[in-house]
């Protein structure tokens, strides 16, 4: 190659870079700035090294809503923070595993994971009302039990059952790739929309049913 | 020169191809964050420490400062601000409030900034679920509030909002680069 040829393809990637930038202002691609190797100083409150992130139903709600949409189309939303693999073996049958089959887990870090319904929905049989809820899972091999909880604003270990309202199984099926970063996205189905959720090598995806 | 340039396009073509996550959207440059009024709310409350009830609860995404200077040249002087980044702030009050003369009914809100040398502007709005302040609707404000400005020795990198008890209630301290605006809200 010569020099000009590299300067030209040089200036393909800075124009392709500068595309990446201005998605990210639109949230479709975050650039992964690994917050916990930057040195924020801030007397107050630094960085979360799991940062909160919110997904609405449907997805970039938000953004059509900026855009004139009717607010009729609202369904869900759902704020939840957002560990990383960092190396580790997120979901297992070991004590090792982050995540140990069979034990409540919060679905994210730090606060307990907040659903909020804006009209009332299906899920499996049972009719959601509209209202918020915290929701975890109990994660096993082959599947995860999710459940909504009454017990809002809290911080997401020792779950309160007492004050659970539904709980569901869910299939697990294989992530591909593998996802560094713990996500939760509403995508469109045929009766609604499915709540993925999907970390590492595993996603459960949870069916919402729109009522009529 | 030419191997400066290869080497400046394997770098670059490195840069990119590191933050795809095909999922939905990777980590936020400005990540969100949730502040609670009792501080820590959801943590004192699994460890049976509340004394009252959770009185409010503001969400917004938190920019870095990055060396850039703040106010006056990333966010100009005199316009609506969106009071940090991505999906507008959000503020919840679980009870009843007044700010300024107005009285705040338990609910949600978006909050506003118009910041200016001397004083801010602070916008709560009756819209919600929406993105920035790109198409702000002023005939949905709730109230407007003045506040001063007070200059700080320390800078906060990354913008910061949280609650203090006040005089008559509480406060709501908005933070970012040298600049501390303190909204007051009665109980």
């Amino acid at each position: 190659m010569t020099s000009r040829q590299i300067l030209i393809f040089q200036f393909f990637a800075i124009f392709f870079f500068s595309c990446n930038v201005k998605n990210n202002d639109a949230k479709k691609e975050g650039v992964k700035d690994s917050l916990a190797n930057k040195e924020t100083v801030n007397p107050y409150a630094t960085h979360d090294q799991s940062p909160l992130d919110m997904s609405y139903c449907p997805k970039d709600y938000p953004v059509f809503r900026m855009n004139g949409a009717d607010s009729s189309l609202l369904v869900a939303r759902i704020i939840y923070s957002r560990p990383q693999k960092k190396g580790r073996s997120i979901f297992g049958g070991s004590e090792r595993n982050l995540v140990p089959y069979g034990k409540e887990w919060r679905l994210g870090a730090n606060e307990a994971t907040e659903i909020q319904f804006f009209k009332a929905v299906k899920i499996g049989k049972q009719k959601i009302d509209k209202g918020s809820y915290i929701i975890y899972a109990i994660p096993y091999q082959d599947k995860w039990t999710i459940i909504l909880n009454s017990n809002l604003y809290t911080w997401g270990l020792h779950m309160d059952s007492r004050k659970d309202v539904f709980k569901i199984d869910v299939p697990t099926a294989d992530q591909v790739p593998i996802l560094e970063d713990f996500t939760i996205v509403f995508e469109p189905s045929d009766s609604g929309a499915s709540m993925i959720m999907a970390w590492d090598k595993v996603r459960a995806a949870l069916p919402i049913i729109f009522l009529k | 020169m030419m191997r400066f340039l290869l080497i400046c396009t394997i770098f670059l073509l490195f840069t990119f191809s590191a933050h795809s996550q095909s999922l939905g959207p990777s980590l936020d440059k400005s990540p969100m964050d949730m502040s609670y009024y009792p501080n820590n709310y959801p943590l004192l409350k699994i460890q049976d420490n509340i004394t009252g009830p959770a009185v409010a609860r503001v969400i917004y995404s938190r920019p870095n400062k990055n060396g850039r200077i703040i106010f006056g040249e990333l966010i100009e002087y005199g316009k609506v601000w969106r009071l940090g980044a991505n999906e507008a702030t959000e503020i919840e009050f679980y009870q009843n409030v007044k700010i300024g003369s107005t009285k705040v009914k338990k609910g949600t809100y978006t909050m506003y900034a118009i910041p200016a040398t001397d004083k801010w502007t602070i916008i709560v709005n009756k819209e919600t679920d929406t993105w920035g302040s790109f198409k702000y609707d002023i005939k949905k404000d709730l109230l407007r509030i003045d506040l001063p400005v007070e200059k700080q020795s320390e800078v906060a990198e990354s913008f910061v909002m949280f609650f203090d008890k006040a005089t008559n209630g509480i406060s709501l301290q908005i933070i970012w680069d040298d600049i501390k605006v303190s909204l007051p809200i009665s109980l």
